[in-house]
């Protein structure tokens, strides 16, 4: 019951927020919806009992890459009146619309072919120890090469924030 | 627990000698003190020819999937990350003739250099989504580094932006239709896919995958960034975005469509798509050649010309209802990877002769424009030869490496019934010859304009121009060990 309550609080928040990144007319508060948008599904992480998940959720999405996108927004200093109003014309209206009413039937009709209940998860899942564990065996290749790769991005940054080389 | 053995770790032995080289140029520029720098770029080529030495080993060994299936061995990838080393080795000695006279010789180039080349071995080898995507990403992060390495003026920094913007861009798009294909299998790997079958939102996934790629390959009309990015771009780079993110996206393009997507409706859904894009990226590619007076934005056109060649074999693989399907699978990957390797040396050469002949200043604009060109028979005979030679093979004019691998090309699109596809590709291939020949005109018959400055000779350069072209000619006089070491290499798990 209580979990049921504390599902729609959550999703209802995520919606919202996800909404707010999309309406709102200054970045600032685009960015802020988009917080919120992480934190209730992090919130909705925890409800699966995936911890970790929910704890990287925070950590990472919502800490390290909203602070950044913030910075960048206050050191712009960018206001709702900078951002360009444009005037979406009735062929590109109508083009984006019909492409993307497509592209949500699409998606939407694999949604209403779901069989529920889900199988259960294993108890231990999104746990330290079982995405621990599953990070060095299965998806030893995969990790490696993201390591290459966020070394490449180290690499790259320091290349390009050199002011001469 | 452990999930791999040894023998996985073992396939991937070009890759892990290219990540050393990387850790090596990266640590070692911390303790330089001084300006002798020579070695670095001697060194990149040593591990590219390493690592090409280590795929060579790997050319007879039967195709198996390694790591849990994230990754294959077989035949396909060890040619095309051949292929990719050798584009490497040529890159890093443009590299030291490019870089050294304007005092920008650094660790840094040559470790993103080779953490690239790891994303485009690791890239030809992907069999599961989620790899190919961080493989893609690897490559792709190194690669706008390096396009922003050199920021002398406006040019430079648009064509650094414009990459990074529209690349991410495209790994987005290839991103989301992944996301696409595992919502309508709930798999990610390549078998898993093919296996499990789908409707349509497993062809919009497909679609989403296809344009992401095109971008890479910059196929028209996702080619509106190549000649800005490739005119802005230190030319060493764009010698190697010409050669090695190319050749690694059309194999991971070629093994996405034939070990996922291979079966007959998926098949029948795509040739036509790639049958059109084929057509406008040939001509597009050399229509809009024609009018440039930049040699560099010419070869960026060529290079999006050659796409489209590319195109006609990818185009050529799809398993339609034909009798003798799998003898023209073959024979078309065999083109493709024939003329990948052909395309490798030719453009490499080609970049390297334009690095030659560069103005050095980086004083703007920056006109690499077709003057330089002029009279350089008589000043530098021997690479003028060579350059002439290069672009006889890129307008695919006999005997070169360019005409053999358009025969093949073009033979496997008729022999898989695309005949009007052959047509429209010769037809196109007969308008580049135009400016080709061009460049070799203004090389032979115009003189040398007085006080024409003299770019100071570099033998790194001059070696891999020499030598591209007389491996161009060799090819194309005789092309049976190459025809015969493709044709070995079509083995495809999965295809």
């Amino acid at each position: 019951m209580i979990e049921t309550v504390l599902f729609w609080i959550f999703a209802v928040l995520a919606v919202l927020g996800g909404a707010g990144v999309v309406l709102s007319r200054s970045p600032l508060n685009g960015a802020m919806s988009l917080v919120g948008a992480f934190f209730a599904l992090a919130g909705l992480y925890l409800l699966l009992s995936a911890q970790l998940l929910a704890a990287l959720q925070v950590l990472v999405y919502a800490g390290a890459i909203m602070v950044l996108f913030l910075f960048v927004i206050m050191l712009l200093n960018v206001g709702a009146d900078e951002v360009r109003q444009e005037r979406i014309g009735p062929i590109r209206g109508g083009v984006a619309t019909l492409t993307s009413l497509a592209a949500l039937a699409l998606v939407g009709r694999e949604f209403l072919r779901i069989r529920f209940p889900f199988a259960r998860p294993p108890s231990d899942f999104g746990t330290v120890a079982a995405v621990g564990r599953v990070l060095f065996s299965d998806f030893t290749l995969p990790f490696e090469a993201t390591s290459l790769l966020l070394l490449a991005g180290i690499l790259g940054a320091v290349v390009v924030a050199k002011g001469k080389i | 627990m452990i999930h791999f053995q040894a023998a996985d770790v073992a396939a991937l032995a070009p890759e892990i000698l290219l990540s050393a080289g990387a850790i090596v140029l990266m640590v070692t520029e911390v303790f330089l003190r001084g300006e002798r720098r020579g070695y670095q770029a001697l060194l990149t080529a040593a591990f590219a020819a390493a690592a090409f030495e280590a795929f060579a080993a790997q050319s007879g060994n039967p195709p198996r999937a390694i790591f849990g299936g994230f990754a294959v061995q077989d035949g396909f990838a060890t040619f095309a990350g051949a292929v990719v080393c050798a584009g490497l080795f040529a890159t890093a000695l443009i590299g030291a003739g490019f870089l050294r006279p304007r005092a920008a010789e650094r660790g840094e180039f040559y470790a993103l250099a080779l953490l690239a080349a790891v994303g485009m071995c690791l890239l030809v080898r992907g069999a599961d989504l989620l790899f190919v995507f961080v493989a893609l990403e690897l490559m792709s992060v190194s690669t706008y580094a390096l396009v922003a390495y050199l920021r002398v003026g406006t040019r430079p920094s648009e064509a650094s932006f414009k990459y990074f913007i529209l690349g991410a861009f495209s790994s987005a798009l290839f991103l989301y239709g992944t996301a696409l294909c595992f919502g309508a299998t709930g798999r990610t790997s390549l078998s898993g896919i093919a296996a499990a079958g789908g409707g349509r939102l497993l062809l919009a996934g497909l679609g989403l995958i296809l344009a992401g790629l095109a971008f890479k390959v910059a196929a028209v009309p996702f080619h509106m960034w190549t000649p800005d990015v490739y005119e802005g771009a230190p030319t060493p780079v764009t010698a190697f975005m010409a050669v090695g993110v190319k050749a690694a996206a059309f194999a991971v393009l070629v093994r996405i469509l034939l070990s996922a997507f291979g079966a007959r409706p998926f098949a029948a859904a795509w040739q036509p798509l790639l049958e059109a894009l084929a057509v406008l990226t040939m001509f597009g590619g050399n229509l809009l050649a024609l009018g440039q007076r930049s040699v560099k934005r010419m070869l960026a056109y060529s290079s999006v010309a050659h796409a489209g060649y590319l195109l006609v074999a990818v185009a050529s693989t799809a398993r339609t209802g034909r009798a003798a399907a799998a003898a023209v699978r073959g024979e078309a990957v065999t083109g493709l990877l024939f003329s990948l390797a052909a395309y490798t040396a030719t453009t490499a050469g080609a970049f390297a002769a334009l690095a030659a002949f560069e103005r050095l200043s980086g004083s703007e604009p920056q006109p690499w424009d077709l003057d330089r060109f002029a009279g350089l028979a008589k000043r530098r005979p021997w690479a003028a030869a060579a350059t002439a030679m290069l672009m006889l093979s890129l307008a695919g004019i006999p005997p070169s490496a360019g005409f053999v691998g358009k025969l093949l090309v073009f033979r496997a699109a008729v022999d898989a019934g695309l005949v009007p596809l052959a047509i429209l590709g010769v037809i196109a291939s007969l308008i580049g010859l135009y400016y080709y020949l061009r460049v070799v005109v203004v090389m032979y018959m115009e003189p040398a304009p007085a006080g024409a400055p003299v770019s100071p000779p570099s033998w790194p350069t001059d070696l891999t121009l020499v030598a591209t072209a007389a491996i161009v000619l060799l090819i194309g006089i005789g092309p049976g060990p190459l025809t015969a070491a493709a044709a070995a290499a079509t083995g495809l798990l999965g295809g």
